[in-house]
């Protein structure tokens, strides 16, 4: 029998999303839907990364020769673009990098200074790059924990007067269902008048929704390159006055103008040093740098990068909505979507995609508090797009999902 | 259960590809848990499952959840195959010790044992059992038959020494009273036991033991596994009973050396040709043969009255018992000497 098409969605309309060819080492019918863990990285941030490996690879920081000349300014360069994309002074923040965005919120976390808080508030649907180490941090502050709702929209529900002298670390962009924390400047301006501070994990908010992050009053953004086209990278970006207070504890070389047999005098005018002990990733940290730039360029079937991403987010949310015996997390379109299916392991069908070369993510995407301590669900499968996605990744995607939900019930 | 049989196949496979060796130290710690008693690892369990399934459910979705289900019972025979061959394997490497083969039911099916003939055993198979719905006598007879193996074992450890065995009323090939005493168990219709006589006279043991005999006539599904097994050792028995004076190679030897060494005038050996004649035409050639070998008409026909008599009768069945419960071998012809017992077919080498 002919179903009525009276209640149906009408189809999405078709953009022109065709690879770009800075992904065209992408193998053709192979499907990445996971840029929510690492986004792909174009040809130009390889061929950026190459290009230091290859022609002048060499260690950055006060050096005197012509390559480590080179690295140095392109490092330099590098944190100008970081400041650049967000929007912020040199003359008020910094640019640090280090690992991934966990070990960045750690650095800041842990090395807090005693005293001067009284809480760390956080909330229900963090990463554990986030939930973690405010637990830890907690701890060793000897201070309460604070976790609080999100509404529907992302924005953090909260009371003023629980804010007063806190650590506030929560995430832009949830890397669940990519629901935005959309009282942030309210967040920053009410924490920042009770004596606290506002710590942002970027990692999700960095590659397709900066918008929210344009100069930022937050103390600090933390994020990873390798979710925005880059190389793996972590980077903080961090105010001044936050870098200096606090109580370090990870020091080594690059950190220091002198060193006595008992003491140390730490490089002074440089607070972006204090979280950067030892050496760097000089060639990942160039990358990232390249890609800040590709970012700004691209026009993915001449779309700017964000109508590409809105216009497949939409595409990818109502193909997955059609498909019966699935449950989708998500209200909206977005980038990231989770779903699972109640009849069928979530683990299970992501082998089973994988071997129709379509990559996505099972299980609790490193956010288990919230969604099998608190949700109650099951593991589940998440699929995320980037700029190397296209209509045709998200058709094989969804035909592959609908093929195998039919023939497993 | 699936993380046992996943470990089996994986030990399997890595020992060729080192792509799965990786997997064993998983495989291994899901079986620990599952031999403790302890839930098995549902991830590992659950990743091999998937992978195994994902070919199908790309082409067909609909059969990922009989295949599923076949996988599981798949992994139940895999353990029990495993677990069977594993107890086979332990069985036979006992059997191979204790009674030189490694199939004690059909001694001659097994290719690792010297060759020879075997003594079939009567009970019934554990499949044959399984076969006629007896569950509970194929597992009694299958252990029975392996703690009777167990048992045997210090039997297989002991000095043999031949003269704890000997038969009434022996003969010896050849007689020294330096030389130590040798005795065998033969079948005269066994060609293993002809192809020993041969090694013994190319070794020329007789000069070095004094080799005697137990004759045994193998027992058949029907009768005998020889026709004329019987016959020939009941006049073997008579012969001793009545040895001929001033005879340089007991009469009964005399027999014996051409059953196992002549040819009748057809071109045929005489054991094959004694093995295919009824019991009327075996007689005669018997009776031919004694007075060949210079046994009076008198003489003969005490030999032929004995033969058939109770006493050779009773010797038969006391040597019976000698074989399958004292010597307890299941393999014709066994010989002891040297402190050992050899059972099956021994080498001119061996017998040196």
């Amino acid at each position: 029998m002919k179903r009525s098409t009276l209640f149906r969605r009408p189809a999405a309309e078709r953009l022109d999303t065709g690879r770009s060819g800075d992904f065209g080492y992408l193998q053709s019918g192979e499907v990445y839907l996971d840029a929510a863990c690492q986004s792909l990285r174009p040809q130009p941030v390889i061929d950026a990364l190459t290009d230091y490996y290859t022609t002048y690879n060499a260690c950055g920081g006060r050096v005197k020769y012509a390559w480590g000349l080179k690295v140095d300014a392109a490092v330099a360069d590098t944190r100008k673009a970081v400041l650049g994309l967000l929007g912020l002074s040199n003359k008020s923040h910094a640019v640090s990098f280090t690992l991934n965005t966990t070990y960045g919120l750690n650095l800041l976390l842990q090395q807090l200074p005693l005293g001067r808080f009284t809480r760390v508030v956080t909330s229900h649907v963090e990463h554990n790059s986030v939930f973690l180490p405010t637990i830890t941090a907690a701890r060793r502050l000897g201070v309460d924990r604070l976790v609080l709702g999100r509404a529907a929209d992302g924005a953090l529900l909260y009371e003023p007067a629980q804010l007063e002298k806190a650590v506030v670390v929560v995430n832009a962009t949830s890397n669940i269902d990519g629901r935005q924390l959309s009282n942030l400047a309210d967040l920053v301006r009410d924490t920042h008048a009770r004596g606290g501070i506002v710590i942002v994990d970027a990692a999700q908010a960095m590659g397709h929704s900066r918008a929210l992050l344009q100069k930022t009053e937050a103390d600090a953004v933390c994020f990873s390159g390798h979710k925005m086209y880059a190389a793996s990278l972590g980077v903080v970006v961090a105010r001044h006055e936050l870098l200096t207070s606090l109580e370090l504890g990870f020091v080594g070389g690059g950190m220091v103008s002198d060193v006595r047999e008992n003491d140390f005098d730490l490089v002074q005018g440089d607070p972006a040093a204090l979280l950067e002990p030892g050496l760097q990733a000089w060639g990942e940290i160039i990358a990232l740098g390249r890609a800040i730039e590709w970012l700004g360029d691209v026009r993915p079937g001449g779309l700017t990068p964000a109508e590409h991403i809105t216009g497949l987010s939409r595409r990818l949310h109502d193909g997955l909505a059609e498909i019966p015996g699935l449950t989708l997390l998500n209200t909206e379109p977005s980038p990231v979507i989770s779903l699972y299916a109640p009849a069928q392991d979530s683990h299970r069908l992501a082998v089973f995609l994988s071997h129709s070369r379509i990559s996505v993510r099972s299980g609790y995407f490193c956010a288990h508090h919230y969604l099998k301590e608190q949700l109650g669900l099951p593991p589940l499968l998440r699929l995320s797009l980037g700029l190397h996605s296209t209509e045709s990744d998200i058709d094989s995607a969804t035909q592959a999902l609908t093929r195998l939900m039919k023939g497993l019930s | 259960m699936f993380c046992i049989a996943a470990f089996i196949v994986l030990v399997v496979m890595a020992a060729f590809s080192a792509k799965y060796r990786r997997y064993v130290g998983k495989a291994w710690n899901c079986t620990w848990r599952r031999v403790t008693f302890r839930p098995c690892d549902t991830t590992f369990k659950q990743d091999i499952k998937d992978h195994l399934l994902a070919p199908i459910a790309v082409r067909r979705p609909g059969l990922v959840r009989p295949a599923s289900i076949g996988l599981e019972i798949l992994a139940v025979l895999v353990l029990v195959t495993t677990i069977w061959s594993g107890y086979t394997v332990v069985k036979s490497a006992v059997n191979l010790y204790v009674y030189g083969t490694c199939n004690k039911q059909d001694s001659a099916s097994c290719t690792l044992g010297a060759e020879a003939c075997s003594i079939p055993d009567e009970t019934p198979g554990f499949m044959e059992s399984l076969g006629e719905f007896d569950v509970l006598g194929a597992f009694g007879n299958e252990f029975g038959s392996l703690g009777e193996t167990f048992a045997a074992i210090p039997a297989r450890l002991q000095t043999w020494t031949a003269e704890d065995y000997l038969p009434a009323n022996a003969s010896y090939l050849t007689e020294d009273t330096a030389n130590p005493v040798a005795v065998e168990v033969i079948d005269p219709g066994c060609t293993f036991c002809k192809a020993l006589f041969q090694n013994i006279e190319e070794a020329g043991f007789e000069s070095a033991y004094n080799l005697t005999y137990i004759a045994y006539p193998i027992a058949g599904t029907e009768g005998y596994k020889f026709p004329n097994s019987l016959l020939v050792t009941q006049y073997l028995e008579a012969l001793r009973l009545h040895p001929l004076d001033g005879a340089e190679t007991p009469v009964d030897w005399q027999v014996l050396e051409r059953i196992f060494t002549e040819k009748a005038e057809t071109g045929l050996p005489w054991q094959e040709t004694i093995n295919s004649m009824d019991s009327d035409e075996a007689t005669a050639t018997l009776v031919d043969w004694l007075g060949e070998f210079g046994l009076s008409a008198d003489q003969i026909d005490a030999v032929v009255t004995e033969a058939a008599s109770d006493t050779v009768t009773d010797i038969i069945a006391a040597n019976k018992t000698l074989v399958e419960e004292k010597i307890a071998t299941v393999k014709i012809p066994t010989i002891i000497f040297d402190g050992r017992r050899h059972d099956g077919l021994v080498s001119v080498d061996g017998l040196q």
